[in-house]
């Protein structure tokens, strides 16, 4: 498909999207995920888990739009509680702490809020352009892909998020596998056959996702939350007025090479497997540090340190969705469950979905262009609107997202049965969170687990048993070489010590034990 | 430690049921075949984790992520899910509207918002709006339970 084709395409794509509706459920998206970026406690994955049922009354298009502006929408809105209250609204605003809280101590937390809106914004709308264009030839040059690249590239899918995430790659795995079991649980995707269901008529539809989502990463939190003492669930906070948020000519001088490169930075995170916009905060604050002529201020408020990851998260959760739609293979937590909520929409994402149901498709990017214009325009004006949901103390707000999370996990089949499961996974979600076990890997594949055996066993059925079709097909050799380099990153780096502990775990220890205050990956 | 010798019972037992499933061969891969191979995976990385924690001398550079475990009171978290539990369990007999007003009331007050007045008039407003919202605007079939409505 040329740039042509696709710029005709986007126009249709713009005509579905500017329907009264969709326009309607665009801005719905982006308010409901600013707040969820706003709101510590409740990420983007748990956010838009709980917002799935309300969807079923959609159709597809709809639905997508509303659920992916809750999570680039997240994204803007998590800058606020960093700057704000050195408290990231979720992790992709984890770095902003750093130099945005520093700046809100020197009364500048306007311009810090204004730039990463900004910046959010270009960021944003550069990789949707990427999305626009690189989108449908990737999708063509996936349709060559079997069953054995598949597997293979699943395979190199779980390394590599394992690798980025937390801090032990082989507590990381152990939970990658914890979910491929977890997905094994129903019926058989190949015979039918039941599988680990107990006799239990719950069971044979398999583990419900959505519990899985809300209870790891919803609840697990709260519980996290509500472990700590009462005291530190009184923070209140100074919120800066409108016409504080003007940045100086100067600010925004020193920020826009900053935003330049966090675009880039985080567009070619969102395309390889990992929490995208996570990372792409931690890569785009390592770049602005190097090249900055004045190393020594960051972390003293430097404006670079804000504008680059606040754009990166922004690019790279844009970019996330070019694997997703081309592929039709999520490679972070979120993709994963926008992947499972269009499952539940009967659509299935792959490189035939871009050609065979075009309006989808492209409704949704154009409705990303319109999405962040919207956001752009809700965080600027109103960003103290927003700040002030921060007033509401955390032991109200607690039981409201507890209580929001039953109400939700029971709308989605009506089941009393799925809040027990969904309470059993926070349970866990909190274990996991004491004895630092990442949920991405668990969450991941638990929606790719089915996909990934039925493109094993197909793989070995064309094969007739031979585990060599894996090698010898160029594309699954290529990508089970470069799993296999992941794998041994931990050893090189044992070997290298000096070398080995990089900028990004010592970062991931930064800012001053936020990121256990944090949201969600 | 704890962790990891959970995870290596987990895989063993996934192991031993996959086995009551058709496995089949490389030639043609049962039930049990990729479930077994996943659950001999888990072990064998919670036995490697396991040496590992055994072996490595457990000082803060080979142990960074030893103090990321969230601080706080054990007991607070289960009083927390207890009430949920509880709350779960009458959902069906006393209904929505009154175990989303006794549930709150019950959280709140667990998390030190201690004034009758003050938790009171927080749940019953949340509890109104939620009835309002998911039964009435959006026709979730939440239970009715003893109430009626």
């Amino acid at each position: 498909m040329d740039t042509l084709a696709s710029l005709q395409h986007l126009l249709g794509g713009f005509a579905i999207a500017t329907t009264l509706q969709n326009l309607f459920y665009a801005f719905t998206g982006a308010i409901v995920g600013t707040l969820v970026g706003v709101l510590p406690g409740l990420g983007p994955i748990a956010g838009i888990a709980l917002l799935i049922p309300l969807t079923f009354g959609l159709n597809p298009t709809s639905a997508l739009i509303l659920l992916a502006g809750i999570y680039y929408g997240a994204m803007y809105g998590g800058s606020t509680t960093s700057i704000l209250m050195n408290v990231p609204g979720e992790t992709a605003s984890v770095i902003t702490c750093i130099d945005g809280y520093q700046m809100a101590q020197q009364g500048r937390a306007g311009p810090a809020l204004a730039i990463s809106a900004i910046g959010s914004f270009i960021g944003g709308t550069i990789a949707i352009l990427g999305l626009t264009f690189l989108a449908p030839p990737l999708a063509g040059a996936a349709l060559a892909f079997g069953p054995p690249e598949f597997f293979s590239l699943m395979v190199f899918g779980f390394v590599v998020l394992s690798n980025v995430t937390g801090t032990s790659l082989i507590k990381a795995l152990m939970m990658a596998v914890v979910g491929l079991i977890l997905g094994t649980i129903g019926l058989d995707p190949v015979t039918g056959n039941e599988r680990f269901t107990f006799g239990s008529i719950y069971l044979l539809g398999g583990i419900e996702f959505v519990a899985v989502a809300i209870g790891v990463f919803g609840i697990g939190e709260v519980l996290v939350n509500a472990a700590k003492p009462a005291e530190s669930l009184e923070e209140r906070v100074r919120v800066p007025r409108f016409r504080e948020l003007y940045p100086s000519p100067q600010d925004l001088k020193r920020s826009i090479g900053a935003i330049l490169r966090g675009t880039g930075v985080g567009f070619g995170v969102g395309l390889v497997p990992g929490p995208a916009p996570v990372i792409a905060t931690y890569s785009s604050y390592m770049v602005e540090k190097r090249l900055s002529k004045h190393p020594e201020e960051f972390g003293k408020g430097a404006i670079e340190g804000v504008a680059g990851p606040e754009t990166a998260n922004n690019s790279a959760t844009q970019s996330a969705f070019i694997p997703l739609f081309a592929l039709g293979i999520p490679f972070g937590p979120v993709t994963a469950i926008l992947l499972g909520a269009l499952l539940i929409h009967g659509v299935t994402p792959g490189p035939l979905l871009i050609s065979e149901q075009p309006q989808l498709f492209w409704a949704v990017v154009a409705s990303m262009y319109i999405g962040n214009f919207i956001l752009l325009l809700l965080n600027l004006p109103f960003v103290p609107l927003f700040a002030n949901i921060l007033r509401v103390p955390k032991k109200v707000l607690l039981p409201l997202v507890m209580f929001l999370c039953i109400t939700g996990m029971f709308s989605v089949n009506n089941s009393i049965l799925d809040i027990w499961l969904m309470l059993a996974f926070g349970a866990l979600g909190y274990l996991m969170r004491t004895w630092a076990y990442e949920g991405a890997p668990l969450l991941l594949a638990l929606v790719l687990g089915p996909k990934m055996e039925v493109a094993f066993r197909q793989s070995l059925l064309i094969s007739r048993g031979g585990l060599g079709i894996f090698l010898r097909r160029p594309v699954s050799l290529l990508l089970l070489l470069a799993t296999l380099l992941f794998l041994l990153i931990p050893v090189l780096r044992a070997l290298f010590k000096p070398l080995g502990r990089g900028a990004v775990s010592a970062m991931a220890r930064a800012p001053r034990g936020t990121r256990r205050k944090g949201g969600l990956p | 430690m704890a962790a990891a010798v959970a995870l290596l019972l987990f895989g063993g037992i996934t192991a031993l049921l996959s086995l009551q499933l058709p496995v089949g061969s490389l030639r043609g891969p049962g039930s049990g075949f990729f479930p077994l191979a996943l659950g001999l995976t888990l072990m064998a990385l919670a036995g490697a984790h396991i040496l590992q924690l055994h072996y490595a001398p457990s000082t803060p550079a080979t142990e960074p992520e030893a103090p990321r475990g969230p601080a706080g009171s054990t007991g607070r978290v289960v009083r927390f899910v207890g009430v949920v539990a509880i709350a779960t369990a009458l959902l069906e007999p006393l209904g929505y509207p009154l175990v989303s007003l006794l549930l709150m009331l019950a959280l709140l007050r667990g998390l030190g918002i201690r004034r009758w007045r003050v938790s009171g008039l927080i749940a019953l407003l949340t509890a109104t709006a939620a009835y309002l919202l998911f039964v009435r605007w959006l026709n979730i079939p939440l239970p009715k339970g003893w109430l009626g409505v």
